[in-house]
């Protein structure tokens, strides 16, 4: 700690805090225009300049300069004001000053900076700026010519997303921040730049001449997409979310937003919103009544329970309170058969944990990652799954030059970082690696052995996993592999990164295990600093894994509902908040179920492929209609808040079990989130830990910053084995998207708006294909026809399809495997 | 091939300058002339050419030595390939130097008052020779450091009292020690070589005509900070010193003199040339090293400073190529002989690059302590043309002008600062009468206002309307006031910006108004430029009284509206006259306003 005085307080703050950070703690508030606080020191645009005494004869920067012991600031004199209004003036010059017409107007730094400044009047004389603007894309307009070059674009960018499209072009006075070849931004548009833009040079387009700021209703809320919980704020007017804004104050993840989160609220407004209950008569969807739907649910699951049963399938974006009157709900219903998409998907994830470490959850925190020495990150590409992630680890590199290893199968953005080793493998041998590594370090010695059972077993079952075996089968250097341990092992803070999701079911156990296996050897889990982290595809998936949304006692869950009623022999399926039919594994089996399921009932925002199957559609409200929490992949649970009212008559899911167990008899009320909240903390201790109104900006992290694993032991896993054939086709997450709901909000439709098959430029060549081309790709006894994408991205031999395309039924040809062997032909 | 008593030597300069002069044409002729006369068999004797660096004479290239054992060397300058025959013909085998083509006496009194300690090597050895380094004293500094503990080594350099030649005048010493106290064993040395002074050169001679004699100084800071590795940044524009330093390099690590285990001394130092883009702000250290990690040459905030956090995070020292010359020297002769010469504050010489209107422009290197008055008029021969001297800019675009008056300012970091203008890199420009201040100002600003990074407000924006109110000025549209717009701008542009190319670079405009204010009042109130030399402040008038009745301009005025006649003053038809300034600058006379 350094003790200072600024403007005759006395300070006292870390040794690391700059000038303006000191000032900060104590009230003081120094201008700035370029500074912001996640990104690093950069000292352009000279407002936040003050006076140090032991630095006399200059002025100081005060975003720059760190403290130091008896430093004593002024920050504000007459000089000072003197030359800060002197360099607005300057600034002021040649700026357009159109904020009349400026969206920014209202919100505009430079406007407060010039307020504050009291900028009367200009000294100066010059041309205003006449550059064009640059409208290329749907998303992101810039004009050049209210920038005011700090820069916060272009460092965002590069040293938080990692794509790097803007660079300082020029010289002097006619410097500028231009893209690649000055063509206009083609870019991931996560909409980051936006966000730090202080002035009206970058804006969101779909927001354009829209509302005031002032006019906006801003509703701090969490992301209802990924698991990583980004807080975002929701900009109301009118009762329609018109933008998505950030909040780097106080928000979790620093408000930082994917394209996703930034760009992907337009589906909440979209007018194919299911408003009214559907109710199938003559074979026919037509609107009903509430009352009359809902007893013809009750009914019918009432029915269904007195024959072969009826089962219910959640998805993971509903509210912690939602799922817990939803397991309410199914014991009222008397069925065991309760599942969520997890079931399907990730079941194997959590067994996997739960067998070594004993918990199913990550055992850090997304900070923690960033303050990492050495990051696996396992399988996905965190950028595409979990953009957010993929930032963090970025900063991680950037900031605190964390080595990062990434094994995959293809090399994706992460792959690209500065220093990133990827230990390029073939699609679903990632477990040989694992286990590879697992045995460089007790082959070595470097392993915590200490308190992990299972070692002695383990060993043996790694005799055929030395670096020179699996090198051989793996085509990863036995070096790197024995170099990638070590690291891993000899790192102070080290971070395992694993995602899941519904395109990833395949050696989910395994992986689960393989990666928690090597965690313990590496002494992770449970170090202060170190984590295992276990990503989930849905904004609210922890919390569906720590509700226990999963099948009762003996019932059935997803797979085995699926097959039973395929089979003819469950009578009823309720699914919350999900598109089977879509987003499942082995689309035929799925349509069998539900044609052959005597009672379908769907709850739902859209009249999904699922829904259309349905005896009945329930209108439900999106995450932008309703109050609760959500818990994130780093077991934070965070409050989401209602900024609109739902569209027509679509009720919160929670409302709709509620008044339909109502129906059946019961007196399970929706009492609020609040007082729901404070149950789930009787039936989860975990959650016990504070009430709903305790909950602020940052969440509660369940289990602390550091979770303790509950277990220690190692178990044995085979390798993964080779798929033959000349192409292997893997399947997964691409980053515009998350799940299939995205696909109805215009943002990622902008960016992606078709289905895909991506291969290499090499495989390309071979099969005479450009982008763009028609490819059919056949395996599993199907065929589909795609449009080709062709890329460095994968190798050769090796295509990606992103599953959220309901039309391109992908999920046809993906059953649930790892990867899956194809043939491909023009 | 090393050096005997027994030998003739031609010492050619190979500079740049000499080059530029046809200093390979000059080689080729003695080496045809040679064997063509047989000069060998007939004197007896071997006869060397040896290709030297650059003497600082440079206007007068090619210059040439020849030197008979047991006599006096002759300088020759002008000289060209045609000259050689005679040269050979009666100097070498008859033994009579051709007078009429010596060097003149300018020659000998160029010499007298300077003390060429750093070009001691620069011509005189053959530049591209190791041997003939190492018969000068090469390596012996190096292998005199190894002797001494490296903090020994850092306390030998900080009583020398050397201070950084590259402008700032940093204790070099204190410098090593602050990169040396930064815990971490990857640490970067890098040597300075942008050299964007425009007009300067000094850093090009000096690697061009010794660059071994640099490579040691890096040498010996690598040792004393720990530095295993180490850069020159050159800009791109010097090939020759590229060239040949990148030779010495070459050399240097074949003889096993860098890389591992320098010359067996027990220490490791690479180090590679970075050739510059040619940007002058990729001078400045911080955007100097960006330049270098591949980024755009923007500059970066300090603290924290390159000893702490440098070129790619690590610790990093910079010092100027003369710097590191100089290191060379104060290890073959000691501190405390380094510290014997020069002033209190500034020890040791300092090379200046001198241009404008000076008789004999080029590089001369002086003591500290001498006066600018001894620099331009001893050393250098005066004014062009016998002209009044009216200024000189001493620091380039971020120094100030001195004018008549401010001429006992001695060659001191301090003294110079307190004249108003600075040491800088040592770039002076000469100027007499026909110079407008003003205008000069102009020149400079236009020069920084271009290589402006961009980055920070004061300086992107605010040199650039300084600017235009100086065209402004020199346009004959300056208003009531600007003068003290400028001065108020100038002092907040110099607080309030990032680096150093901004704080300094409205020095030229506030040393011309604090000594030459009169001249900005002429522009602005009077419309009128002093020095005639602002063309849009002409009247195209002939002054009587200094019309010499040559007759020149009638002949060069492309509309005939210039009536003269033998024996009479010149006139213009103003109505006629396009303004087009083709009698102006005909004029020797300075004649016409
Ligand atoms: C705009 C600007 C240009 C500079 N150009 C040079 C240069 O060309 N050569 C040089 O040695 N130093 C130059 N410097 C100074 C360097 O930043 C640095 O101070 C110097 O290289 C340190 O070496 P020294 O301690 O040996 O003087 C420049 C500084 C500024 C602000
Ligand atoms: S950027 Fe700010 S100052 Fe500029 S036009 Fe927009 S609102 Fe006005
Ligand atoms: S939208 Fe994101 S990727 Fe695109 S330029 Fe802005 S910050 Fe970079
Ligand atoms: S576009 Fe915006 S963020 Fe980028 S440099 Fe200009 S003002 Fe700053
Ligand atoms: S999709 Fe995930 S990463 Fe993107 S903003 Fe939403 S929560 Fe954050
Ligand atoms: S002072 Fe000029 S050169 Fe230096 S950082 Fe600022 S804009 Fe760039
Ligand atoms: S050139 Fe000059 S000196 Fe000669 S006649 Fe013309 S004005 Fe007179
Ligand atoms: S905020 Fe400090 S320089 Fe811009
Ligand atoms: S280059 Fe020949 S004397 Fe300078």
């Amino acid at each position: 700690m350094v003790n200072l005085t600024i403007d005759g307080k006395q300070v006292t703050v870390s040794k690391t805090a700059t000038i303006y950070e000191a000032a900060k703690e104590v009230g003081i508030s120094i201008p700035v225009l370029c500074y912001a606080k996640k990104l690093m020191p950069y000292g352009a645009c000279r407002f936040c300049l003050v006076q140090v005494e032991q630095m006399k004869g200059r002025l100081i920067p005060a975003c720059t300069t760190p403290v130091s012991e008896g430093m004593v600031v002024t920050t504000i004199s007459d000089e000072i004001k003197k030359v800060r209004k002197t360099v607005m003036e300057f600034l002021l010059v040649n700026h357009v000053l159109d904020c009349p017409v400026c969206d920014k107007g209202g919100e505009c730094d430079l406007q407060d900076l010039a307020y504050e400044l009291e900028s009367t009047s200009n000294r100066f004389e010059g041309e205003k700026f006449d550059l064009p603007t640059d409208e290329v894309n749907p998303l992101i307009e810039r004009n050049m010519n209210r920038c005011v070059l700090c820069g916060r674009c272009a460092r965002v960018c590069d040293e938080v997303v990692g794509y790097g499209s803007y660079s300082f072009i020029n010289r002097g006075f006619e410097t500028k921040i231009a893209t690649a070849y000055d063509r206009g931004l083609s870019c991931e548009f996560c909409g980051q730049c936006v966000s730090m833009c202080p002035v009206g040079a970058i804006l969101p387009r779909p927001f354009k001449f829209k509302a005031r700021p002032w006019q906006l209703k801003e509703v701090d809320s969490v992301c209802g997409y990924c698991g990583n919980g980004c807080t975002l704020t929701l900009g109301v007017l009118n009762n329609k979310v018109e933008t998505i804004r950030f909040n780097d104050k106080i928000g979790v993840n620093d408000g930082n937003l994917c394209v996703r989160g930034r760009f992907g609220y337009s589906y909440v407004n979209h007018d194919e919103r299911l408003t009214k209950p559907l109710l199938r008569k003559d074979g026919e969807l037509v609107e009903a009544e509430w009352d009359e739907a809902l007893q013809v649910v009750a009914d019918g699951l009432a029915n269904a329970q007195k024959g072969q049963g009826a089962g219910i399938l959640s998805g993971a974006r509903l509210t912690n309170e939602e799922l817990f009157v939803l397991k309410q709900f199914a014991k009222t219903l008397g069925t065991q058969n309760l599942d969520h998409s997890g079931g399907e998907c990730y079941k194997g994830v959590t067994e996997g944990l739960k067998e070594t470490i004993g918990i199913s959850a990550s055992t850090g925190t997304f900070p923690q990652i960033e303050k990492a020495n050495v990051i696996l990150a396992i399988r996905s590409d965190f950028y595409e799954t979990h953009p957010v992630v993929g930032m963090v680890v970025n900063q991680a590199i950037r900031r605190n030059e964390a080595k990062l290893l990434v094994l995959a199968d293809k090399r994706g953005k992460l792959s690209k970082l500065p220093g990133a080793k990827t230990l390029l493998t073939k699609p679903g041998l990632e477990l040989d690696i694992l286990n590879a590594m697992a045995r460089v370090l007790l082959d070595e010695g470097l392993a915590q052995t200490e308190g992990v059972d299972g070692i002695a077993d383990l060993q043996a079952a790694l005799a055929n996993f030395s670096p020179a075996q699996v090198a051989e089968r793996t085509g990863v250097s036995a070096e790197q592999l024995q170099a990638a341990a070590r690291q891993l092992a000899g790192a102070k803070n080290s971070a395992i990164l694993m995602a899941y999701g519904l395109p990833y079911q395949g050696l989910n156990k395994e992986l689960a295990t393989a990666a928690a296996n090597l965690a313990l050897l590496a002494g992770i889990p449970g170090r202060e600093g170190s984590g295992l982290y276990l990503c989930g595809e849905k904004a609210n998936s922890q919390g569906a894994i720590d509700l226990g949304i999963l099948p009762q006692g003996n019932g059935m869950g997803a797979q085995a509902m699926f097959t039973a009623a395929a089979a003819g022999q469950l009578d009823a399926l309720y699914v919350v908040g999900e598109d089977p039919l879509s987003s499942y594994p082995d689309r035929d089996r799925i349509a069998k179920a539900l044609d052959k399921v005597p009672f379908l009932v769907v709850q739902d925002l859209f009249l999904s492929p699922t829904a259309q199957q349905a005896d009945v559609v329930l209108p439900a409200t999106s995450f932008a209609e309703k109050d609760g929490t959500f818990t994130n992949a780093e077991r934070r649970i965070q409050r989401v808040r209602r900024g609109i009212s739902s569209p027509g008559q679509a009720r919160a899911d929670g409302a709709i079990l509620t008044a339909l167990a109502g129906k059946l008899g019961s007196s399970l009320a929706f009492t609020g989130p609040a007082a729901i909240f404070a149950e789930i903390g009787k039936a989860v201790p975990a959650y016990a830990t504070c009430s709903f109104n305790e909950i602020g900006p940052q969440g509660v992290v369940w289990g602390g910053e550091s979770l303790q694993p509950a277990s220690r032991k190692v178990v044995a896993v085979a390798g993964g084995s080779e798929v033959e054939g000349d192409f292997r086709l893997v399947t997964g997450s691409a980053l515009y998207h998350s799940g299939t709901v995205s696909t109805k909000a215009k943002g990622p439709m902008a960016v992606l708006a078709e289905p895909y098959v991506e291969l290499s430029r090499e495989d390309a060549k071979a099969l005479k294909v450009a982008d763009g081309d028609l490819l059919k790709v056949a395996g599993n006894g199907v065929e589909l026809k795609l449009k080709a994408k062709v890329g460095n991205r994968l190798p050769k031999g090796v295509l990606f399809a992103p599953y959220h395309f309901a039309e391109a039924q992908v999920n046809r040809l993906y059953k649930g495997e790892a990867v899956i062997a194809v043939k491909v032909s023009k | 091939m090393a050096e005997t008593a027994e030998n003739i030597q031609v010492l050619i300069c190979t500079g740049t300058g000499g080059f530029a002069s046809g200093a390979q044409s000059v080689i080729n002729a003695f080496e045809a002339e040679f064997a063509k006369q047989g000069v060998e068999a007939q004197v007896g004797k071997r006869c060397d050419i040896k290709k030297t660096g650059c003497r600082g004479l440079c206007a007068n290239d090619v210059l040439v030595d020849v030197i008979i054992p047991g006599q006096e060397s002759v300088t020759y300058d002008f000289v060209t390939a045609e000259l050689v025959p005679q040269i050979v013909e009666e100097h070498m085998l008859k033994n009579e130097p051709v007078v009429k083509k010596k060097a003149g006496p300018y020659y000998t009194q160029f010499l007298e008052k300077q003390q060429r300690i750093i070009f001691s090597r620069c011509g005189t050895i053959d530049a591209e020779s190791l041997d003939d380094f190492i018969a000068h004293r090469g390596f012996t500094g190096i292998k005199k450091a190894v002797t001494m503990k490296p903090e020994e080594v850092i306390e030998e350099v900080k009583k020398s009292g050397l201070r950084g030649r590259g402008g700032g005048g940093f204790p070099t010493g204190v410098k090593w020690s602050f990169c040396k106290a930064t815990p971490g064993d990857h640490k970067y040395l890098i040597c300075n070589a942008d050299e964007g002074d425009p007009g300067a050169f000094m850093d090009r001679s000096v690697l061009e005509g010794d660059p071994y004699g640099v490579i040691e100084g890096m040498m010996i800071a690598s040792y004393a900070i720990g530095c295993k590795f180490g850069y020159v940044y050159c800009r791109a524009e010097y090939p020759l010193a590229i060239k040949r330093l990148q030779k010495a390099i070459d050399t240097c690590y074949e003889k096993g003199y860098l890389g591992k285990n320098c010359m067996g001394l027990g220490f490791n130092f690479d180090m590679r040339i970075k050739a510059g883009a040619g940007a002058f702000v990729c001078g400045e250290e911080t955007a100097l090293m960006a330049s270098i990690e591949g980024e755009r040459g923007m500059s970066r905030p300090r603290p924290p400073f390159p000893a702490v956090r440098g070129l790619w995070g690590k610790p990093t020292n910079i010092n100027n190529v003369e710097t590191f010359a100089n290191v060379s020297y104060i290890f073959y002769n000691g501190a405390d002989w380094f510290s014997s010469i020069g002033t209190e504050g500034t020890k040791g010489t300092k090379i200046f690059a001198l241009t404008g209107k000076v008789k004999h422009t080029g590089l001369v290197e002086v003591p500290a302590g001498t006066t600018m008055k001894e620099v331009i008029y001893d050393v250098c021969g005066g004014i062009l043309n016998n002209r009044k001297f009216k200024a000189v800019q001493a620091g380039g675009p971020s120094g100030g002008c001195l004018p008549a008056e401010a001429l006992d300012a001695e060659v001191d970091y301090d003294s110079l600062i307190k004249a108003g203008a600075m040491m800088g890199s040592g770039g002076l420009v000469v100027m007499d009468e026909t110079t407008c201040m003003v205008d000069i100002a102009r020149f400079f600003l236009n020069f920084t206002r271009v290589e402006s990074c961009g980055k920070c407000i004061p300086c992107r924006i605010g040199l650039k309307i300084m600017l235009e109110i100086l065209e402004r000025i020199t346009h004959g549209n300056g208003r009531e006031g600007d003068i003290e717009l400028l001065e108020s701008m100038a002092y907040d542009i110099k607080k309030s910006s990032l680096c150093g190319l901004g704080q300094t670079a409205p020095n030229p405009v506030l040393s011309t108004i604090r000594y030459f204010r009169h001249e900005y009042e002429a522009h602005i109130k009077e419309k009128a430029c002093p020095s005639h030399s602002c063309k849009p402040l002409l009247h195209f008038k002939v002054i009587e009284e200094k019309c010499k009745k040559c007759g020149i301009c009638p002949k060069v005025c492309p509309v005939d509206c210039i009536a003269w006649e033998k024996g009479q003053v010149a006139v213009i038809d103003r109505d006629k006259c396009t303004e087009c300034t083709s009698c102006y600058d005909a004029c020797r006379f300075m004649a016409i306003e």
